[in-house]
């Protein structure tokens, strides 16, 4: 495997879309969650309404690790269509039968390309927990590990989106058509999952049937359910009348969407012509 | 020892049959010409022999044992386009292909010489001009000095400079010892470059085997005269030719290649009393056996 790593660094280290949509993620973590710093900030110090929150800071340690990851989730979008080109790309150049040509086989074709969907969403994650590390300790407070196993919910939403965009990726294989695709499924899913999400509430208070958030269970929604925002006062106040969060059944489920996403993209590759 | 074994290979594209059980082996050491016109089945059957494709049926081997990227990585192929990275250049483009192929970066600049890409070697892939892409595809498989090559359709695209080296390359490759699979609708490439030859048609294996024997031709002699009729009645009693046709009041006697005797067949007239007013010996156009083949 290390040898195929070697070979699709190869192939993206001198690939421009790879260094700039790379380079807007990473700034693109630091600025949204600098924007989130600065603004509450100012908001604790300047609008005194504001002042009941001041016990309640989004980077002080402990708070930081969700925060962050939070944050960051929201422009996940990025590494997944830096998945989508990088594997595209292979369809557009019909290099991805040149290497198989070459002497790769399917399973290693495809097998790498899951690797490094999963090397993506371990940096991602590994520069959410430095950018956490930093604003905590910004925040004057002393660093602390309680709550850090929120970046690992944040590593499942990384790596999520990254499957997806590889399926899209493998079953579409044109960059635009594949890149519009990502868009309008997490468009449509999103429309769902509200629609799901407002009809838990109702089933809850008008029948007592609680199932639970059950936008939280498509695909790309299991990971954003379980990457909340962050608890604030104003969240616990709304606790009463939302749906119980069924963490381990989304967990689970999660999981799961995983395992679809990568058998089918599996699968795609090695059964049919290329 | 065959290099590849092709058994009942069968491809359908739904109602379509592209390959209808195309059976035959290429022996070791031999320049094989796989011939057909566009849409015959060529391609297909190297996509599924290079794994790319899928068959319906049936079965091949290479190197006498069961396929697998091992045995593709003994084998320079280069099928149908040139397939690169567009944003790299030709060495990075090839330091790919190299590392694929398990074998070093040390023959990069010498196989970009050997296609006269040297100068160009730093420029990105999507800068080359068609022929150019051709060329770096035909570099691509000469790396690590593979012992069998697969061409498809190698001229494509290319100047007649460029094919004409291209052919003096597989020559050489040739004399190497090398065995090379090539396929092209190209008659006259075929027969400039292969010993065997296995010919195509709507997917099915028409003939297969030694050049000269599949593609061998017929050297015509045209004859004219004032009196036709004459002419043909005393021809009628020659023997030494195949067949005898009549065409733009011309007589046409078709004989074994290199058996015609111009001077016996003057005299032959003379002495029964026709002079003939019109002599010329051709030879049968490939076109002319590449219809009858596959028509």
């Amino acid at each position: 495997m290390i040898q195929l790593l070697k070979i699709e660094w190869l192939k993206i280290k001198n690939y421009n879309a790879f260094i700039i949509l790379s380079s807007f993620f990473a700034l693109g973590v630091v600025a949204v969650n600098y924007v989130a710093f600065s603004v509450y900030k100012n908001m604790i110090s300047e609008v005194n309404a504001a002042k009941m929150m001041s016990s309640f800071s989004p980077y002080d340690f402990d708070r930081t690790w969700h925060t962050t990851s939070y944050f960051a989730g929201c422009i996940l979008l990025l590494p997944g269509l830096l998945i989508i080109m990088l594997v595209t790309n292979e369809f557009t150049y019909r290099t991805h039968r040149q290497n198989i040509i070459d002497g790769w086989s399917r399973k290693q074709f495809i097998e790498v390309k899951i690797v490094l969907a999963i090397i993506a969403a371990l940096a991602s994650t590994a520069l959410v927990i430095l950018t956490a590390l930093v604003f905590g300790l910004a925040s004057g407070t002393s660093f602390s590990l309680e709550g850090f196993s929120i970046t690992g919910i944040f590593f499942l939403k990384a790596l999520t989106y990254n499957m997806v965009a590889l399926l899209i990726s493998v079953l579409i294989r044109r960059t635009g058509f594949a890149t519009g695709m990502f868009f309008i499924y997490m468009g449509f899913e999103n429309f769902v999952s509200q629609l799901l999400d407002i009809w838990s509430i109702k089933l809850r208070r008008d029948n007592t049937i609680d199932l639970g958030s059950m936008g939280d269970y498509l695909p790309m929604n299991a990971a954003d359910g379980l990457l909340t925002f962050p608890d604030n006062p104003v969240k616990s106040l709304a606790r009463g009348v939302l749906p119980t969060n069924y963490t381990p059944v989304v967990m689970v489920l999660c999981a799961a969407y995983l395992v679809l996403f990568c058998w089918w993209s599996y699968n795609r590759i090695i059964k049919t012509d290329l | 020892m065959s290099i590849l074994s092709v058994d009942n290979l069968c491809k359908n594209y739904g109602a379509v049959q592209a390959l209808n059980g195309v059976t035959f082996s290429v022996p070791k050491g031999s320049v094989f010409g796989i011939l057909g016109p566009n849409g015959s089945g060529k391609t297909t059957m190297l996509g599924i022999i290079m794994d790319i494709l899928k068959p319906t049926a049936g079965s091949y081997t290479l190197f006498d044992t069961t396929p697998d990227e091992n045995s593709r990585r003994k084998i320079g192929t280069f099928l149908e386009t040139p397939n690169f990275y567009h944003y790299l250049s030709a060495v990075r483009n090839l330091k790919i292909t190299a590392a694929i192929k398990q074998r070093g970066d040390e023959d990069i600049l010498q196989v970009l010489e050997t296609v006269n890409l040297t100068e160009r070697k730093d420029s990105r892939f999507s800068t080359y001009s068609l022929g150019m892409k051709q060329r770096l595809a035909i570099a691509a498989c000469l790396l690590g000095n593979p012992d069998v090559l697969i061409f498809d359709e190698p001229t494509n695209g290319l100047d007649p400079v460029g094919i004409a080296e291209i052919r003096e390359l597989i020559k050489q490759l040739r004399q190497q010892g090398k065995t090379i699979i090539m396929a092209s609708h190209l008659l006259d490439e075929v027969e400039k470059v292969c010993t065997h030859v296995a010919i195509l048609k709507k997917g099915k294996l028409i003939a297969a085997g030694d050049v000269n024997e599949i593609l061998a031709n017929d050297d015509i002699v045209e004859l004219g005269a004032p009196d036709m009729e004459k002419l043909k009645n005393i021809i009628g009693r020659l023997t030494g030719y195949n067949d005898m046709k009549e065409h733009d009041n011309l007589l046409q006697l078709f004989y074994p290649v290199g058996t015609t005797n111009l001077e016996s067949i003057n005299r032959y007239c003379f002495e029964n009393g026709v002079v003939l007013n019109y002599m010329q010996l051709k030879k049968k156009s490939l076109e002319s056996k590449f219809f009858e083949l596959t028509n």
